[in-house]
């Protein structure tokens, strides 16, 4: 009984993949790398990743620089230098009440944040103005970074019709409908 | 007579408001004000000015840590470099030692910073009360109600050679619009925890070696504020208006706001617990500078002449300084006490402090008089050296965006009056066909005491403002200011006790360009002393007050 429920559910998975596709494309912005993800699909939830995400703070930078978290990741906040941080972010998505301060730890030691907002969180140090780093908060677990050509790739995402955002840092968000039918493509072009 | 519009009326009132003398202000281009911070850090580090200084000049905890560290991060400075240095020697030299020459470093780029300031002051309606002092037969000198001036252009170099050895050389390339009549600031080497091959706990001794400001209390040299610290200035001058009884033979002009050519030992740390500093350094009592002693008789200090010994001080004795201070971190959690900077619910940030120190520097003035030629007819002269001393204590407490601080200083100089072979006081100055000195009497000291409490409070992290309050109680001040002709100081003090209260404001436009304003209060002044026609005493004339308003704006790159 048991095996040919295997079967049933294998089959039933396997009809998912074959109605899912790629979202491909190209975003044209400034260096560095842009985030493209699929925004809210209207009623549907994603679970969160099992594992938490990581951002470090070393020689005086946040590392990485970018980060793309799905709604509900958890992200651990390291210190690996010497000297104090901080870690803050004023708004996010231009929201100030969703401000948080995160306060201050010792080297080696680590805090988490579990985000349930989607948005941009822009990561500051306030003993260090000049660190800067970001989540992006994505509402999907659809979502690519690209790469140094600003080419992207977005994989298994159920057939159906999309919003698609691409965020650069420093350029403003650009969305654009997207339908998904085994492939779609989608370019864009950033301003600033 | 027509009524003035209400734009006059503004004015008029804003001239009432801030009047001003421009006397500060021409001090304030004189005296040396070298406040600096250092780009060549940030470039080095790519990190912001906000990283070791509150406003620059003002160093925050770790700003001060950096410091002691001898221009580098406490702890694993390599980590944080982002231009490595060029080594001048592979590490492994070090091995090959004493065979080969211990290798070092230096910075990977020039650490040169350049800063430049600029003034604008206005000046109240007494401005040329004093014109009536203007010798006859001469025009005075008119002061504007409003004048712009041009302040420092100065470079400034500090960076680490490896081995714990730092280095700082700052020089007004520029002052007051003028090329090249500034001066060499501090200029130094320093080994940084040298104690470690003595065995000695960590960064309890290091060595420094140049011109340096002494270790004072709260520095001048790198202070924030447009106006210097009065007590800093003070020289200690002795009575000697001939019309008062009390004379004193007292000329010292050392102050502590001038840079000192010495040695320096120290230890400890500026962010928490003990810190100390002994220094041992050339007398500089007659204010010549060592360039300026061009006696053909002695070497040049450079090599130029007689063998190049060096000659500069103007006593043989030299100065001893020292200073001990202790800061209590308050911080209840232990680990966040002894850390550079205290830990906080929302960053880490400046420990809330309380800092007690004392210092003493002990001293002697040369006097000397042509005396009595000798049986052969040879000329001789007199020698004594006047001990003196300055000895002082000071606060420092810091709480979140609150910092107040205050230093009280005194200075004595012993007094040796000339007298003849009767032992007779010979009046001042001596006089060429006077009786002749044959020796020294101790008379009445020369005292001075003052100091300064200055508070500041960060309303936003780039708004400070100011208050401080200079006060400098000189009776021979007040003494030599009396005089009936032309020539009267015109800043002379009309009490003992002159004073200064200076409220202010500095706003950081950016990291590195910031507007400064200070209002400057001086209670009464005197602009002529003149006996009383029914007592005789001596009474000032028109006393007024010397207030100056004073704007600037300066910038780092």
């Amino acid at each position: 009984m048991s095996r040919l429920l295997n079967i049933a559910l294998s089959l039933a998975a396997l009809g998912a993949v074959l109605t899912a596709g790629d979202i491909t494309g190209k975003v044209a912005a400034g260096k560095g790398a842009s985030v493209v993800y699929v925004e809210a699909v209207g009623g549907k939830t994603f679970p969160a990743p099992a594992a938490p995400l990581q951002m470090d703070q070393k020689s005086l930078l946040f590392q990485p620089h970018l980060l793309v978290a799905p709604v509900g990741a958890t992200v651990e906040f390291l210190n690996s230098d010497k000297v104090q941080h901080n870690i803050f972010w004023p708004a996010i998505n231009g929201n100030k009440k969703l401000g948080h301060n995160m306060g201050t730890w010792p080297t080696g030691e680590k805090r988490a944040f579990k985000f349930e907002t989607p948005g941009i969180v822009p990561l500051l140090c306030n003993v260090h103005p000049e660190m800067s780093g970001y989540i992006i908060v994505t509402p999907t677990p659809y979502y690519a970074e690209t790469d140094a050509s600003g080419s992207f790739k977005i994989s298994n995402v159920p057939d159906g019709a999309y919003t698609v955002t691409a965020w650069h840092e420093g350029y403003k968000n650009q969305s654009k409908p997207v339908t998904v039918a085994g492939q779609a493509t989608v370019e864009f072009s950033l301003a600033k | 007579m027509s009524r003035p519009n209400e734009r006059e009326v503004c004015v008029r009132t804003l001239l009432k408001a801030l009047p001003v003398l421009i006397v500060p202000g021409l001090l304030l281009l004189v005296l040396p004000q070298r406040g600096s911070a250092i780009p060549a850090f940030s470039r080095q580090y790519a990190t912001s000015c906000m990283t070791c200084h509150i406003a620059f000049p003002k160093l925050n905890d770790f700003g001060k840590a950096f410091k002691d560290a001898g221009f580098k991060f406490p702890k694993d400075d390599e980590d944080q470099i982002k231009v490595a240095p060029v080594m001048l020697g592979a590490e492994a030299q070090k091995q090959n030692f004493p065979n080969s020459v211990w290798p070092g470093s230096i910075p990977g780029m020039p650490p040169i910073g350049l800063r430049f300031n600029s003034f604008f002051q206005l000046t109240g309606a007494n401005r040329n009360q004093f014109n009536p002092l203007t010798a006859s037969g001469s025009l005075p000198q008119v002061i504007p109600g409003a004048d712009f001036a041009s302040g420092f252009f100065s470079i400034f170099t500090a960076g680490n050679f490896g081995s714990g050895i730092a280095f700082w050389v700052d020089d007004d390339i520029s002052v007051s619009g003028s090329n090249g009549s500034g001066g060499l600031g501090d200029a130094y080497l320093k080994f940084v925890n040298v104690g470690r091959f003595l065995k000695l706990p960590t960064d309890s001794f290091s060595v420094r070696v140049g011109q340096f400001e002494l270790d004072l209390p709260v520095t001048q040299a790198r202070s924030y504020n447009l106006s210097p610290y009065d007590i800093y200035q003070q020289a200690n001058i002795g009575a000697m208006n001939s019309m008062v009884s009390l004379q004193q033979n007292v000329a010292n002009q050392f102050t502590f706001a001038n840079a000192a050519k010495g040695v320096e030992i120290s230890g400890g740390h500026q962010y928490g617990g003990y810190h100390y500093s002994v220094a041992v350094v050339d007398q500089n009592t007659s204010g010549v500078a060592q360039s300026s002693n061009a006696s053909p008789y002695v070497p040049s200090p450079t090599g130029g002449a007689s063998g190049g010994v060096g000659f500069g001080s103007s006593s043989p004795f030299k100065n001893v300084y020292g200073r001990l201070s202790y800061r209590f971190n308050l911080e209840r959690d232990p680990e966040s006490r002894h850390a550079v900077q205290a830990a906080g619910t929302t960053g880490p940030h400046d420990h809330t402090y309380l800092t007690f120190g004392s210092f003493y520097l002990y001293g002697k003035s040369l006097q000397q008089f042509l005396g009595a030629n000798t049986a052969a007819g040879a000329s001789t002269f007199l020698s004594a050296q006047e001990p003196y001393y300055r000895a002082g204590g000071d606060f420092n407490f810091n709480y979140r965006h609150f910092n107040m601080y205050g230093v009280y200083m005194y200075g004595r100089d012993q007094n040796l009056l000339p007298i003849d072979a009767n032992g007779m006081l010979i009046p001042l100055p001596v006089a060429a066909d006077g009786p002749i000195p044959v020796g020294f009497f101790k008379s009445v000291p020369a005292r001075f005491d003052g100091g300064f409490i200055q508070a500041d409070y960060m309303i936003l992290p780039w708004i400070m403002a100011i208050g401080r309050w200079d006060g400098v109680n000189s009776t021979a001040d007040r003494i030599n200011g009396l005089a009936l002709a032309a020539g009267t100081p015109f800043f002379g003090p009309l009490h003992s006790l002159r004073q200064r209260y200076t409220p202010g404001m500095q706003v950081l436009i950016h990291p590195n360009i910031k507007f400064s304003f200070e209002y400057q209060f001086r209670p009464q002044q005197s602009i002529m002393i003149e006996p009383d026609p029914k007592t005789n005493a001596l009474v000032a004339v028109n006393p007024f007050r010397v207030n100056t308003a004073l704007f600037g704006l300066e910038f780092v790159y």
